[in-house]
């Protein structure tokens, strides 16, 4: 019985030991920087960013919504 | 620019790494492409949500008409319910979230289709693993190892199926041209790889070559949750991850909590599974273990509904206009919904009330269905259109379609969760004689079957729009009608030939 | 940002790390649980089911009746199935030893069925109430089970195993309900569900 407890409270500890170590790393190797950038990955030049894709059929996309393309809504 | 085939040889070959840096594939390629594959598992699992929701009304109704249909074996409530489990969930939300995933992972990867005939034959062997696994169930062969009924020879069928997908995905992993990942491809990559080990080893530890005693009630449930939590929960939440902020044209609000939300699912999500047994014969370490689990499922769970909702902010008026993001939000509530609902069921307070009553199966629709399912609708009236350019041919079924199940599945949860909790209440009280915690849950089931019936009108409206739409793809090209609005797609041109 | 290898690492730790705290090391924990002498009978618990009962066990298997009924009985102070009357203890590990698989259930739309065979000995009783629930329960939502007994005419004399029904539910005249082999042995497996048995990690009243 203490055996299991030690194999899993080690192993807690283990674990969450180097995902904490690894969230480390991650952020002094600047792998989380950016990270804004990563957000417009949905978009490009075919479908930019700050177009709405979507609508009922034979309707237009929000009305409300016409803006200049490229500009946030 | 010709989409590309490789064969199976060059795309393994390491030395064909340098071609992959070609430019990205346009969208009309990636669309076009995925057309077949995808398509072909989104029929195919639409039929199983037909078959699957023929197969709920009986259960339902059998539950408070029992003497309905039951002369035939086939049909007893004890076969009909794993049967409508396993079809709903091999059959439609496994082969609907694939469909999905393989054009997500296309799309985020700006890469085209390839390999079609891996998925081809994968496809083939999921449905014909499945077909054999309910006939088995219907025939009296389930091995009633709950959402493991179907007996081994149709899982290793449903093994194979699903190790060509796997490494289909691998290959498309590999070979895509947008090097930078999205957080929906995490999701997705993480579900394509943890959904084979699960179901590998839960076979073997249950079905193949079973362990003793009570460690198969772990193995069971350690597997059963995880389908949900690690092979559902990630694809439902990789779509909605991409396709609010697509369909609104805003970004996702912070992405570094993105980052905190998938990694804390990672983490908590797979020592929740024993929380189904609170209560039960097994050593209180382990329980004790997934109850905690299940608390700090809170982390990921919060987490991912204030970015969905600070996304949003502002722009819940686009759902008048969009269909897609009707269903995806709809879904991504209901996760939230669900999720909260699931760590607060795993305290012992609250368990010894719902645990064995109708309150833990409304909890389950609310996942499985409020929350996946709606997910994958909207998820399929964004991708259809784009795979067959062509236009939904009816918008009133889809708002059919949505307000049948937007409402019916609501009146399958709440009464039924009131009724589950009378029901656990009524147990508790050893004064109150069992028949009667039976007879006052009669009016909730009965409600569910309405719900049923609601739901399925919807189911149908949405099958007939999309056999309507394939229908279409055969009739020769007509140019697509705009998705966008005419005007604004003149104003994008305009502006981003600098005329703005 | 391209580090697949980190995160394939990632993966893979924290679906291992769940893997083996919650299926390889109840394994070790549990896989070396061995039966118990029961001093006053001189029997070892748990017995492993042979035989009918055995074969109705594959019945039990076949028709889903987990999906109604448990077979765990919660401790004393955790829920009412002690005060009810469905154990005398809470079930635990040892009672499920050579069960495959294990019938825990996670359901009650039926009562808990840990302890049947001594609350309900009348093999009568579960013919007629596997024939139609409403007979002995009326209200009941259990399904009816005919297909797990015979229609037939009755012979140079009415067979010893025909059910004995009456009113509406009796068959036409010159018909009996006779119970198929299955029916039998579904029977002695319910029979054969008892657990009151005090072990050293449950003792009785608890």
């Amino acid at each position: 019985m203490l055996l299991y407890l030690i194999i899993l409270a080690g192993s807690f500890f283990l674990l969450t030991g180097s995902a904490l170590l690894a969230l480390r790393w991650a952020l002094q190797d600047g792998q989380l920087r950016n990270s804004e950038k990563a957000a417009l990955l949905v978009f490009d030049e075919e479908e930019p960013l700050g177009e709405v894709t979507d609508a009922f059929p034979g309707a237009k996309a929000d009305p409300t919504n016409l803006r200049k393309p490229g500009s946030l809504p | 620019m010709k989409t590309p085939t490789s064969s199976l040889f060059r795309a393994l070959n390491p030395s064909d790494a340098g071609n992959t840096a070609e430019s990205k594939a346009t969208l009309a390629e990636i669309d076009g492409s995925c057309r077949r594959p995808v398509l072909f598992l989104f029929t195919n699992s639409l039929l199983w949500l037909l078959g699957g929701t023929v197969l709920a009304l009986l259960a339902s109704w059998k539950m408070h008409s029992p003497g309905f249909l039951a002369d035939w074996p086939w049909l007893t409530f004890g076969r009909v319910r794993p049967a409508h489990l396993n079809a709903m969930i091999y059959g439609f939300s496994s082969q609907a979230a694939i469909g999905v995933a393989i054009w997500l992972l296309c799309r985020l990867g700006r890469v085209p289709f390839m390999q079609g005939g891996i998925v081809l034959a994968a496809t083939v062997f999921w449905n014909l693993g499945v077909t054999v696994g309910i006939f088995a169930i219907l025939s009296g062969n389930s091995t009633s190892i709950e959402w493991l009924e179907m007996p081994g020879y149709a899982a290793y069928i449903l093994f194979i199926a699903y190790a060509l997908i796997a490494v289909w995905a691998v290959i498309t992993f590999r070979f895509r041209r947008e090097k930078h990942l999205y957080v929906s491809q995490w999701y997705l990559m993480a579900a394509l790889f943890w959904f084979p080990w699960l179901y590998s080893a839960a076979n073997m530890m249950l079905v193949i070559n079973p362990v003793r005693g009570t460690v198969q009630a772990a193995v069971n449930w350690w597997f059963a949750h995880n389908v949900l939590g690690l092979w559902f929960a990630p694809i439902g939440l990789g779509a909605i991850y991409y396709f609010i902020p697509k369909v609104i044209g805003r970004p996702i609000h912070s992405y570094s909590l993105s980052v905190l939300g998938f990694w804390s699912l990672a983490l908590f999500y797979s020592w929740a599974g024993l929380h189904h047994l609170i209560g039960g014969p097994l050593p209180a370490w382990m329980i004790t273990i997934s109850i905690v689990a299940s608390i700090m499922m809170v982390i990921p769970v919060v987490t991912v509904a204030i970015n969905h909702h600070l996304t949003m902010v502002g722009h819940f008026k686009q759902l008048k206009y969009s269909p897609t993001l009707r269903f995806i939000v709809f879904g991504a509530m209901s996760y939230t919904a669900v999720s909260l609902q699931g760590s607060s069921m795993a305290i012992r307070s609250l368990n010894k009330v719902t645990h064995f009553t109708h309150y833990t199966i409304a909890h389950a629709h609310l996942g499985m269905y409020a929350f996946f399912t709606m997910t994958m609708f909207g998820s399929m009236y964004y991708i259809v259109p784009r795979l067959v350019q062509r236009e939904w041919p009816s918008a009133r079924l889809i708002s059919v379609h949505f307000w049948t199940t937007s409402l019916g599945v609501l009146l399958y949860i709440v009464p039924l969760s009131v009724g589950g909790v009378l029901q656990g209440l009524a147990m508790n009280d050893p004064n109150v004689p069992f028949l009667k915690t039976v007879e006052l849950t009669k009016p909730y089931l009965i409600t569910r079957s309405i719900s049923g019936m609601i739901i399925a009108v919807g189911h149908v409206a949405f099958f007939w729009n999309f056999a309507w739409i394939l229908a279409r793809r055969l009739r020769p090209y007509e140019p697509p009608v705009a998705i966008i609005a005419a005007g604004l797609e003149q104003e994008v041109k305009a502006g981003l030939a600098g005329d703005i | 940002m391209n580090y697949g290898p980190l995160v394939f690492l990632g993966l893979f730790l924290t679906f291992a790390s769940s893997w083996i705290g919650l299926t390889v090391l109840p394994q070790f924990q549990l896989g070396g649980l061995r039966t118990q002498k029961i001093e006053e009978t001189g029997r070892d618990f748990p017995d492993a089911v042979s035989g009918s009962a055995a074969q109705g066990r594959e019945v039990y298997r076949a028709d889903g009746c987990i999906y109604c009924h448990s077979q765990q009985v919660r401790a004393a102070d955790f829920g009412a199935d002690v005060a009810r009357g469905w154990g005398k203890r809470r079930s635990v590990s040892r009672d499920y030893l050579y069960d495959k698989p294990v019938f825990l259930g996670t359901m009650r739309t039926g009562p808990d069925l840990a302890n049947i065979g001594l609350r309900q000995p009348s093999v009568e009783w579960h013919l007629i109430h596997l024939y139609n629930p409403q007979i002995t329960s009326k209200g009941s939502i259990m399904p009816p089970h005919p297909f797990l007994f015979e229609l037939r005419k009755i012979g140079r004399a009415p067979s010893p195993d025909a059910l004995k029904l009456t009113g509406e539910f009796a068959p036409p005249r010159g018909y009996e309900v006779v119970p198929k082999a299955e029916a039998k042995n579904l029977v002695a497996y319910l029979l054969s569900l008892r657990v009151n048995v005090a072990l050293p990690e449950a003792p009785l009243g608890k």
